[in-house]
């Protein structure tokens, strides 16, 4: 059952060219230039109930852009949204009965009182029944830790602390669809994890939908099965997160500890064979040598071709990380990622 | 594609959570003693300082067509209703605007202008307290003329403080309406602010306004704000005008609030959120 489907979505801002400097500036305010900056374009995709989606793209790639289409604070240029079966901007308030948002960094709850207040606020504004807010309040409190933060005023909690009195705020109704952009900014690596545990449990026992952007690729790897890239507002891969990185991660790497390092003749033979293959060899010690493969097919014909010419100790296979992925996507190589279909 | 869980609230549920949400902008409001403090004893002095000047006018014996038994009741009064409705609304989403936190204000419940108007309802409950002590201060110096001229008077002073409030929130929504295309409207937040500090009849009651600038004061919304409820307030509207006044106030109310409505929903598309 589908609850969020976007076709051909675009969204375009304006914004008035200015020169730089005092002059730059002066001049500006007689001139009436603009420039349009596409922040997503004609973007496709459905989201089903239960599903946890990860967006990734580097900053300014259009995810909160997308976000907040999805949720109706913004109106798209052109293309078509729905979400739970409505247009966003243009039922909002239902909506937001419905959904759940966090934005990290930008506050929701009410600066000077306490927490706890605000959680009250929730409470009446969403007209939680004491029933269900008892034990969604409960249990939000004990799993993000919040117990000794209800009593203080938002101003006074860290960075941290506040991102989980949001993230419990907006999950606090149990919504349909949460939409998570960067939750877990300025979380420790403890708190980060009970987030993501609380995620998946939340998501298992009311089947809510997520929709999740971070820059911390484990929140993805934890939280998700399905990812979209965005790179300058364009959907390059919509798909399965191992498809992902199988897809983008062609290279492994095989590090091999020998007995004893070989003789010159033995290691020009062993480069020689491998040469076709295109792998690269890198003796990092005297016994250790690093062997990167362009594709994993070669690493059969590689660990033979080793065996046969070195005396190997030791052999360990490994696969580039997401991070790692992501990290060379975001430097330059989103170029050769095929569109998604 | 699947339907909505929950239906659309009800106008029980809503006024449940409006009134929850304004006593807590009240609460938040109140929640630093020292400035709570600071502000009581500023518009104190302010009113007192304004209070001197108007008495060295008539004490130079200059030729002013309201008496003066009627202008400093008036005075404080139109301070005192001035107080209450200075509204955080305009200054508050400028600043939510800037930082991109209007995001979360986009997304509530409520609606987003029930949540703006809820936000300024705990302004004005809130203000209320710091203007009392100088309400109390006035009727000392100035005696029983500060005290509503009947029952009615009260009541009927009360409800258009009501309409005033409505008033000063509609102003201040066109405001934001422009914040959002603007991307910054401080400009536009002085020129309200100016608008409202001449017209309103805030410095002096409008009668006393040379023309043009009398004309003009008479068709323009500020004198509804606080000209109106302070001179309802204290016996000095009688006869067909009272009900002329408060058809008035009704009109600019549903004028400003509906014209503020029909344009958040044709500048949605061109709506835009700093902050990422």
């Amino acid at each position: 059952m589908e609850v969020l489907r976007a076709r051909c979505l675009s969204r375009t801002y304006s914004k008035r060219v200015r020169g730089s400097g005092f002059l730059g500036t002066l001049r500006a305010y007689f001139s009436n230039a603009m420039q349009t900056v596409p922040a997503v374009q004609d973007v496709s995709f459905a989201i089903e109930q239960g599903e946890a989606v990860g967006l990734i793209g580097e900053n300014g790639a259009g995810k909160s852009t997308l976000i907040k289409m999805l949720t109706g604070i913004l109106a798209p240029s052109s293309g078509e949204v729905e979400t739970l079966g409505v247009v966003p901007a243009a039922d909002r308030r239902r909506l937001s009965m419905s959904i759940g948002a966090v934005f990290g960094q930008k506050p929701q709850l009410l600066w000077d009182i306490p927490t706890g207040e605000s959680f009250k606020l929730l409470k009446a504004m969403y007209h939680i029944p004491d029933s269900v807010y008892r034990h969604t309040f409960h249990e939000t409190v004990e799993r993000l830790s919040l117990g000794r933060l209800l009593d203080t005023p938002v101003r006074q909690l860290s960075l941290g602390q506040r991102m989980r009195c949001d993230l419990a705020a907006a999950l606090l109704h149990a919504p349909r669809i949460a939409f998570l952009d960067e939750p877990t900014i300025g979380l420790d690596v403890a708190v980060k994890e009970d987030v993501r545990q609380y995620l998946r449990d939340m998501r298992q026992r009311f089947g809510t939908t997520i929709v999740l952007t971070t820059h911390d690729l484990k929140d993805i790897t934890a939280a998700c099965e399905r990812v979209l890239v965005l790179d300058r507002g364009q959907l390059k891969y919509d798909g399965s997160l191992s498809g992902f990185v199988y897809e983008f991660s062609m290279e492994r790497t095989v590090l091999v500890e020998v007995g004893h390092a070989p003789s010159e003749a033995t290691g020009a033979a062993f480069a020689a064979e491998l040469a076709p293959l295109g792998v690269t060899l890198d003796w990092q010690a005297a016994q250790r040598l690093r062997i990167v493969c362009p594709n994993p097919a070669f690493v059969p014909m590689v660990t033979s071709t080793a065996l046969r010419h070195l005396q190997i100790t030791d052999l360990t296979l490994q696969a580039p990380d997401i991070d790692s992925i992501v990290a060379r996507m975001y430097r330059a190589d989103v170029q050769r990622m095929r569109p998604s279909p | 594609m699947t339907a909505l869980a929950l239906p659309p609230p009800s106008f029980i549920q809503l006024l449940f959570g409006f009134i929850s949400l304004a006593e807590k902008t009240a609460a938040s409001k109140l929640a630093y003693r020292f400035a709570s403090f600071i502000s009581i004893l500023t518009n104190t002095l302010g009113y007192c300082i304004f209070l001197l000047v108007w008495r060295e006018v008539y004490r130079q014996g200059t030729a002013v067509s309201v008496p003066r038994a009627e202008i400093f009741p008036y005075l404080l009064l139109a301070f005192l209703v001035n107080g209450i409705l200075t509204l955080g609304v305009e200054a508050r989403f400028n600043q939510r605007l800037r930082t991109g936190a209007i995001t979360s204000d986009l997304l509530q419940p409520l609606g987003f202008v029930n949540f703006q108007m809820a936000q300024g309802v705990g302004d004005a409950m809130a203000n209320s307290a710091f203007v009392l002590p100088v309400y109390v201060v006035g009727w000392c110096f100035l005696g029983p003329a500060v005290l509503p001229a009947s029952f009615a008077s009260a009541a009927i002073g009360g409800l258009s403080l009501v309409l005033a409030f409505l008033i000063n929130f509609g102003l201040s929504f066109f405001v934001i309406q422009a914040c959002c295309v603007l991307h910054s409207a401080y400009g536009v937040i002085s020129m309200r602010l100016a608008l409202h500090q001449v017209f309103s009849g805030l410095s002096a009651p409008i009668v006393l306004f040379p023309e043009p600038l009398h004309s003009l004061a008479k068709w323009l919304p500020f004198r509804h704000i606080v000209e109106t409820p302070a001179s309802i307030w204290l016996g000095q509207v009688a006869g067909a005008r009272l009900p002329q006044l408060l058809a008035t106030q009704v009109a600019w109310a549903l004028v400003l609030l509906i014209t503020s409505q029909l344009l958040a929903r044709s500048l949605v598309r061109f709506r835009q959120v700093q902050g990422g």
